[in-house]
């Protein structure tokens, strides 16, 4: 059984078609990659399957629910218990340190739990910086704290907005270097990306354009060991 | 972790303490003083003279020393400032006719403070003050000497010198009178109990009107009579008085919680990103709403504590600097300003709370 099933899904924003008859399944422990130019539906597709939104038709099942139909608050639950988010921008909070940042991911799930944060941290190579605030973090340490933070409450599903977008070369290799880790220990993965190194990563590409699915296409590269 | 990441937002806390603590100071100052007054301002109304007059009643045509004290022991001691016991006889000098009173100097003094007086008040036996009418009339000057002559209660003639130390104005009847010591006064005229006792009383009106209706069923021969134009004016200034601190209080607690939701109105909209953030991560819209309420409830319990201290401190400047006496601390205003404190904050917060929980987890994904 797939993971996350989109049936036919569309959104409607007044006279705007942000999406349009897309259908997308995706299995256990596989990566995925959307992309497609900007206005293309990808950051809506996003909310949709971060439960952060609800198309106006068509049918979102993940892991056997159908979010489509859920209130706000089942939503909220969903996405907490079920999802981790990277952000292209980091999103992380400037008044707390790398261990705390990863930890209020923690608070809102169950309890935070400093040892095992540190545990998160140290999967990314970044237990000793655990106590330094963003501004004392690099792009690319920031990142890598935003990803340990999406790991940290065990997702089924990783989704990732542009995660090397803000990054120089050497980062986007670190970056992508964790991304194969944790498809290799069984993460699915889906990556929104302009980047074709990046798609490359994923072993299916779907492009997007104009709110509809215009090409889907099989990756070549075996997934990473 | 949440300690630290108020610590590390500090300046921002500040800002919000301070728009807290200031209002928490101004109402805690305000409110002490509104209570303070009526005992700041009557000692102030009691150098406006007697505001109770005791006479004698019925065929009675004097007022004994017994019945005099009994009277003091009525009122509470620390509101009785003065209780002057006056004893009148026709007298002359120079064969014009006055008006001899014979009185106890500490409590004239003490009930009477606004008779101005040039020269001193009279120290010992055979001194005099006299009303600037008198002075006027046979042109004594403090230190003029003066025979006095007349006859006595009990038909004894008498004539006796006297010093002027000074000469009293009052702007009213006592002007025209040659005030003297009781010693003095029975020497001349012979023993004999008081014509009248003016009492000046710290105490409203309602108090006043209760402590006269107690004297005259339990005093019986004493007439207690109100200073009707003392107390009611005393009423109405203390009345509008305490209106204007009720009305300004009321401003400044509308001020402060205009200024708590205009700061929490700005940390909100400065965290919307933030908020956004942890709706992502999974926070539910009470947990967002509870986090910004208790922020600001902790925000007002702090800010209250320190308007408790810093209030105290305003209202004994004010204190000193209107009325020059110390203020009394109010123990029962530091919990009342705490609870207003977190209240009002909790209150200013309600709005940009609502704002906080409605905001859009998605907006981290659209990168706002």
């Amino acid at each position: 059984m797939a993971l996350l099933e989109l049936n036919g899904i569309k959104k409607i924003y007044g006279n705007v078609r942000a999406l349009w008859d897309v259908s997308i399944s995706v299995g256990q422990g596989e990566w995925i990659a959307i992309m497609g130019p900007s206005g293309s539906g990808k950051t809506t597709l996003m909310n949709i399957i971060g439960c952060m939104d609800k198309p106006s038709e068509g049918s979102v099942i993940l892991d056997g629910v159908n979010i489509s139909k859920e209130s706000a608050r089942n939503l909220t639950a969903l996405r907490r218990d079920k999802i981790g988010l990277i952000f292209q921008q980091f999103h992380l909070i400037n008044y707390l340190t790398a261990l705390e940042n990863v930890m209020v991911a923690q608070y809102y799930h169950s309890l935070p739990d400093e040892a095992e944060a540190l545990q998160a941290l140290g999967r990314v190579g970044l237990q000793e910086r655990a106590r330094h605030l963003p501004s004392q973090l690099s792009g690319g340490e920031q990142q890598r704290v935003c990803i340990a933070r999406a790991l940290i409450n065990y997702p089924m599903l990783i989704l990732a907005d542009e995660p090397t977008g803000n990054l120089d070369e050497a980062n986007e290799k670190i970056v992508l270097s964790i991304l194969r880790n944790l498809h290799a220990e069984g993460s699915t993965i889906i990556v929104v990306t302009h980047d074709p190194e990046v798609a490359e990563e994923a072993q299916r590409t779907i492009v997007l354009e104009h709110g509809r699915i215009a090409a889907v296409t099989e990756n070549k590269r075996e997934k990473a060991e | 972790m949440i300690i630290s990441s108020l610590a590390r937002r500090r300046s921002r806390m500040f800002v919000a303490l301070l728009a807290v603590a200031i209002g928490a100071t101004v109402l805690s100052g305000l409110v002490t003083i509104y209570y303070d007054i009526p005992r700041q301002m009557g000692q102030e109304f009691r150098s406006y003279g007697a505001n109770l007059i005791l006479m004698p009643a019925g065929d009675e045509q004097t007022l004994t020393r017994e019945k005099t004290e009994t009277v003091r022991a009525i009122f509470p001691a620390e509101s009785v400032t003065g209780m002057a016991p006056y004893r009148y006889q026709a007298a002359k000098i120079n064969e014009q006719p006055f008006m001899a009173a014979g009185t106890d100097w500490a409590e004239a003094r003490a009930a009477s403070p606004y008779w101005y007086v040039t020269g001193d008040w009279p120290l010992g036996a055979g001194e005099t003050l006299i009303g600037q009418e008198v002075a006027d009339t046979i042109r004594l000057l403090p230190g003029s000497v003066f025979t006095l002559t007349g006859t006595g209660e009990g038909g004894e003639i008498f004539s006796r010198d006297f010093t002027v130390t000074g000469v009293v104005q009052t702007g009213g009847t006592e002007e025209a009178f040659i005030f003297m010591s009781l010693a003095d006064f029975t020497a001349l005229m012979g023993e004999g109990q008081f014509d009248v006792v003016e009492c000046s009383i710290r105490a409203s009106e309602t108090e006043l009107a209760a402590w006269a209706a107690e004297i005259e069923s339990t005093v019986p021969g004493v007439t207690p009579r109100l200073v009707r134009q003392v107390t009611q004016s005393e009423d109405a200034v203390l009345g509008k008085l305490q209106a204007l601190v009720y009305l300004v209080t009321s401003v400044v607690l509308l001020l402060t919680m205009i200024c708590v939701a205009t700061t929490m109105m700005a940390v909100v909209t400065e965290r919307r990103r933030e908020i956004g953030l942890k709706k992502a991560l999974g926070a539910s819209n009470r947990e967002v709403v509870n986090e910004f309420l208790g922020e600001g409830v902790l925000l007002g319990a702090l800010g209250g504590l320190l308007g408790v201290a810093l209030g105290f401190f305003f209202a004994q400047a004010v204190s000193m600097n209107v009325f020059n006496r110390p203020i009394t601390f109010q123990p029962l205003l530091a919990p009342g300003t705490l609870i207003i404190s977190m209240l009002i904050t909790g209150l200013a917060c309600l709005p940009p709370v609502k704002s906080a929980a409605d905001v859009d987890p998605a907006i981290v994904l659209r990168g706002e």
